[in-house]
């Protein structure tokens, strides 16, 4: 891992994915690098999720390459666990397991799949569930929680893994207004921590502060990448202008 | 009313009939639910052949009374073996309540299985748990909170339906309050005997379900209170 040029977290390349017959991604390259946070975003359809659902196999794509960290994303089912383990996934409708407990929600990755203790893996759900701050409420069920609290115990859950990577799908879409604001600190303080993030979100405050790099996608391509800074203040296409003076507004 | 020495008897009989049909009533049920998890699961695999099959399999064998699918296994069971092995009223009413239940249960879970939230799926996926661990600690136990009151209503049911298998010369509970009700002149006494057995099991089912669904609700209850 360590050694002469840094290895990239993600590198993807000519990557191509079909739904049926529905052309879905085309053509995809992009490379991200250790402690870069990516934002994506884009119009509804536009293939936001199929992509960063490729990078951990939750959908397999039909051509091009994924590697993440080295590992190369195919249909060796060792390597699909190696990426799982590497790579934290947070989604829009937060996906608790609504039977049980919070702790145990973050309990049951450690165990099953690093074969932890139950005392350690206690020790370490606890442990990031008060680094979301969230600690105090171990004990309830996910349903006795808040949107906002349920996403970030959702957050919880997957750094519980420690991977190295975390992908967000739009995080905070399904909550009320006054709920993005807890979950989007969360993750800012994840990002000051140095984590490589690809988040697809419509917050653009977020994206502002936190993102190295915003990308554009539109009809399955990524039609933009830019620094933040450049992304909003001087967009290239008329797309992203045209996507841009929508979204502000 | 007082009861004879006669009658006492008979109420012996009636106890033994009772065990016999518990052991049908349990074992069938058992079986029915190993059966249904099974192919439950195996009919939910993405394949269009086994879906035709099971589609035309489902709803031949729910549309047929049970009683046919009794008389079926015991007066056609032995024809098939050839007359070499003798079939029991039992061994053929178990098989038939098997035969039927598992298609029920079968329904049962794979509706249930459509109903866990594909997100549940995708949870475990991504955090690198392996399938079968999902399937135990996460898909399983919601699988099951879907369906026990649908499993609950199919216990009762299977339980009344040994009450058929007497018609195949099961000596069952029913059977024999038939023949001492038809002795003893007093159908009231014995018919009532053992409607009252099953209704004091169909009880004792409320209660052990409600703590089931307790047991499995967890984590939903709670939202609710
Ligand atoms: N499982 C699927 N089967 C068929 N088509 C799909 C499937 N999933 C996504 N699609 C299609 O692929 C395209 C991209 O979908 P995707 O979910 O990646 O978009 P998105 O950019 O995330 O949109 P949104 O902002 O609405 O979440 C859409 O046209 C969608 O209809
Ligand atoms: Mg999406």
């Amino acid at each position: 891992m360590s050694g002469t040029a840094p290895l990239p977290a993600i590198m993807i390349a000519g990557l191509d994915k079909f739904y049926g017959g529905f052309h879905a991604l085309k053509h995809i390259d992009l490379e991200v690098r250790r402690g870069e946070k990516i934002v994506v975003c884009g119009p509804s359809g536009s293939g936001k999720s199929t992509l960063i659902r490729c990078i951990n196999r939750l959908e397999p794509h039909d051509s091009g390459r994924i590697v993440v960290n080295g590992i190369d994303v195919n249909d060796a089912s060792s390597n699909i666990q190696d990426v799982r383990r590497e790579v934290g996934m947070v989604f829009q409708s937060f996906n608790l397991f609504p039977h049980l407990t919070i702790l145990e929600n973050c309990m049951l990755a450690p165990r099953l799949a690093l074969g932890m203790k139950k005392a350690e893996a206690e020790r370490l759900a606890q442990r990031f569930l008060d680094r979301v701050h969230i600690g105090e409420q171990a004990a309830k069920f996910p349903a006795q929680l808040s949107g906002g609290q349920q996403q970030r115990v959702a957050i919880a859950r997957a750094l519980c893994m420690e991977p190295r990577i975390m992908l967000f799908d739009e995080p905070t879409s399904s909550l009320d207004p006054e709920m993005i604001k807890e979950v989007l600190e969360v993750m800012e303080e994840l990002a000051d921590d140095g984590m490589t993030m690809i988040c697809v979100t419509h917050e653009m405050g977020f994206a502002r502060r936190v993102a190295s790099r915003c990308v554009f996608m539109d009809q399955g391509e990524i039609v933009e990448i830019a620094e933040a800074a450049a992304f909003f203040e001087a967009p290239r296409s008329d797309r992203l202008r045209a996507f841009l003076s929508q979204i502000l507004h | 009313m007082l009861i004879s020495a006669s009658e006492a008897g008979y109420f012996q009989q009636l106890a033994r009939g009772a065990v016999i049909t518990m052991e049908l009533a349990v074992s069938g049920y058992i079986l029915a639910l190993i059966g249904g998890a099974v192919v439950g699961l195996v009919t939910l695999l993405p394949n269009r052949a086994i879906q035709a099959v099971w589609r035309v399999y489902a709803s031949i064998v729910m549309g047929v009374p049970s009683l046919l699918v009794i008389f079926l296994f015991y007066y056609g069971g032995g024809t098939l073996l050839g007359g070499i092995i003798d079939i029991t009223p039992f061994e053929a009413g178990l098989t038939a309540l098997v035969v039927v239940y598992t298609v029920y249960v079968a329904e049962l879970v794979r509706g249930a299985m459509r109903n866990v939230p594909r997100g549940q799926f995708e949870a475990t996926a991504a955090l690198a748990i392996r399938p079968v661990g999902a399937w135990l600690h996460v898909i399983m136990p919601q699988v099951v909170r879907l369906a026990l009151p649908g499993l609950v209503n199919i216990w009762m049911i299977v339980l009344k339906d040994t009450a058929l298998v007497s018609l195949a010369g099961l000596n069952d509970l029913v059977s024999h309050a038939k023949t001492a009700a038809g002795a003893t002149k007093e159908p009231f006494i014995f018919f009532i005997a053992a409607a009252l057995f099953f209704v004091v099991f169909s009880a004792v089912t409320l209660r052990f379900s409600a703590r089931l669904e307790a047991r499995f609700g967890r984590g939903l209850a709670v939202a609710k209170a």
